[in-house]
């Protein structure tokens, strides 16, 4: 109990506090304006936490997610855009409702139930974290193995639209990986005499290259893109709230459970996690025909959804150092920066970060009510920043941003690379997740197969000897079966 | 700037026998069965028969279809200078942000995009400026990163 009390006190300081307040308002901002997601106000907001201490960094990470993820909602019912690709599943939905008058009854819905969903999703980080770290302290190089290796199936399961071009794109983030001194032997690999290759291509200026600059390059040929909001005065959006909980109360138990499974799966975020859980509220609705045409019920499932899944993609890179999504991605290499190393030793050594992470999650959720209520109030200012400012803002904060992490043009070299390598994967239906998880994922493989090897003296037996172990790997190659049956299946009707 | 998936398949199955062939020449240290050529060998093996299937894949569905797709925006003149400008100013920084410093470097870079997408003179100067100035100030001297001071070094 020392640690939460201690945490307590680590969170309630007033510069954690100040910090969380504005982390919260550049969330509000960057998940409402169309183009900036989610994931890229957490890569540029890490150079800005780079010099601070590790609980203030860990919040404002989490409160800026919290609050993108939401905000992303309000263009999405008012300009029939998605704020970020988390809102895109139930945009459609939201701006039928706008139409038939009801904005206020959907921002309202939007923001209570992403509070909600938010704070479920916050219950199951506390309650699964501390359990699974307690069975990972017996792990041993040969469970890290499989589960790292699992965490990548994960990412190309999921991504059932194209799994070639998810296993590409993840090769693609594995070979990326591979750059750099090779963790067994120390042999240089790939640096081709480049001296700052030698310690791996560096993650945080490539995240802004792939999130920030190829966002920034599709929104300068596209600065027309947004127009005005259909309905520019906001009334009351808490009016009508109580009847549509009552009513639609399992609808947000079903939406937080899916959000929050998906989300603690490698590789999926809460762009799937509202996907799934708007197409599984249709599916068992008993007025399906109603969705489409501004119905409520599905808002609820998927909004619920992606805010719940960012709580609990914490747990695995908390645990395992394996990232639920993109933005965890980011996290783990912000933990490494602060010499938190994720695992389940963290839990051990430092509980009250662990602690002071839990308290923050609720903090943002229980602020996001108020927040998001003048957010909506202030949206038309918000929304009509003109882009052709901002774009080129964010531009230059890329580069300093990147700078700041390797105190050289390097940085900004990885940056650049990064960027047009996302934006190219990205306009030839290439998903960016996989290469993320294969480059944060590569070399805990690596290093992992390398040092079960010699433990066992190069007898892959030995990967299925340790009874946890043995179960991960079995599932893992169940997994990988499946994946090639399906595959076969799926490509013999197509040679017309 | 779509590509037809065979296009981005051959090009891939390059890279990845690049991967493949470079990895041979890592030094294997004796006593131990693998080296550091194991891991880049497994993966470039991989990304070439992915590839290869999408080759394939790419082929057998062409149906007449061309090997490149560019974007109606690529169409007009002023987007393309656009896309351009933001990455001539990424390698430009890179180049001469040294040597001019960050201040100068920021400075033309802000301005240049601003008023090449339209923001009109007298807003595009203030906002160039006063970005410049913030970044320096959080940046430079609250966080103290070492951004470069370029020309500020000919005058102290």
């Amino acid at each position: 109990m020392d640690a939460v009390a201690t945490a307590f006190g680590l969170i309630l300081d007033p510069y954690v506090l100040m910090v969380m307040g504005l982390a919260a308002v550049f969330g509000i901002f960057v998940g409402s304006i169309p183009g900036l997601t989610a994931t890229m106000a957490t890569a540029l907001l890490v150079p800005v936490t780079f010099f601070m201490e590790p609980v203030p960094a860990l919040a404002a990470i989490v409160t800026t997610t919290a609050m993108a993820i939401f905000a992303g909602d309000i263009p999405g019912a008012l300009l029939r855009i998605p704020g970020t690709p988390a809102s895109a599943a139930y945009t459609d939905e939201s701006f039928a409702m706008t139409k038939k008058g009801q904005a206020e009854l959907n921002l309202g819905t939007n923001l209570v139930f992403s509070a909600l969903g938010g704070l479920v999703g916050t219950i199951v980080l506390i309650t699964a974290a501390p359990a699974l770290a307690e069975l990972a302290l017996n792990f041993s190089s040969f469970e890290y193995f499989w589960l790292a290796c699992l965490g990548l199936t994960c990412a190309v399961f999921i991504a059932a639209e194209e799994p070639l071009k998810a296993i590409i794109s993840l090769l693609i983030g594995l070979f990326v990986a591979t750059i750099g001194i090779d963790p067994a032997a120390g042999f240089p690999r790939f640096t081709f005499g480049i001296v700052d290759l030698m310690g791996g291509v560096s993650f945080i200026p490539a995240m802004i290259g792939m999130f920030a600059v190829s966002e920034v390059l599709r929104g300068v040929v596209n600065l027309q893109g947004i127009g005005r909001p259909t309905q520019e005065r906001i009334g009351n959006i808490f009016r009508g709230i109580g009847p549509v909980c009552a009513r639609y109360w399992k609808n947000f138990v079903r939406g937080s459970v899916i959000g929050t499974l998906v989300g603690a799966l490698p590789g999926a975020g809460a762009d799937i996690a509202a996907w799934i859980s708007y197409a599984v509220s249709k599916r068992f609705s008993k007025q399906p025909e109603k969705f489409g045409t501004g119905h409520i019920e599905g808002v609820v499932d998927a909004t619920s959804a992606n805010n719940s899944s960012l709580g609990s993609a914490w747990i695995p890179a908390l645990v395992f150092g394996i990232p639920g999504d993109s933005i965890t991605a980011i996290v783990i290499g912000v933990l490494y920066m602060k010499g938190m190393n994720p695992g389940p030793t963290v839990f051990l050594q430092n509980p009250q970060f662990i602690y002071a992470v839990f308290i923050s999650f609720i903090l943002a959720n229980l602020l996001m009510v108020p927040l998001g209520w003048l957010a909506i109030k202030s949206s038309k200012q918000i929304l009509n920043v003109p882009r052709n400012l901002l774009l080129p803002i964010i531009l230059m904060f890329c580069i300093v941003g990147s700078f700041a992490i390797t105190n050289s043009a390097y940085g900004i070299v990885i940056m650049l690379v990064a960027g047009v390598l996302g934006y190219l994967m990205e306009e030839n239906g290439f998903p960016v997740a996989p290469a993320i998880l294969g480059l944060v994922l590569g070399e805990m493989l690596e290093q992992n197969f390398m040092t079960s090897m010699i433990k066992s003296e190069g007898s892959f037996i030995a990967f299925f000897q340790r009874p946890i172990a043995g179960v991960l790997g079995v599932v893992t190659l169940a997994i990988w079966g499946l994946m090639i049956w399906r595959g076969l299946r799926r490509t013999q009707p197509v040679p017309q | 700037m779509r590509f037809n998936d065979a296009v981005i398949g051959v090009v891939l199955m390059l890279v990845a026998a690049a991967i493949v062939l470079y990895a041979q020449t890592f030094p294997a240290f004796p006593g131990q069965d693998y080296g550091p050529s194991l891991f880049p060998t497994v993966i470039g093996c991989a990304l070439f028969i992915a590839s290869a299937i999408l080759v394939v894949r790419g082929i057998v569905t062409r149906r007449g279809a061309g090997w490149a797709y560019f974007a109606p925006w690529t169409r007009e003149p002023h987007h393309v200078v656009s896309f351009a400008l933001v990455l001539l100013a990424l390698v430009l920084y890179i180049l001469v942000s040294d040597d001019a410093g960050f201040l100068l470097s920021s400075f033309v870079i802000l301005l240049t995009l601003f008023v090449w997408l339209g923001v009109r003179w007298p807003l595009a100067l203030v906002v160039a400026v006063a970005t410049t100035l913030v970044i320096d100030w959080f940046f430079g001297g609250l966080m103290r990163v070492p951004l470069p001071r370029g020309i500020l070094n000919l005058i102290s």
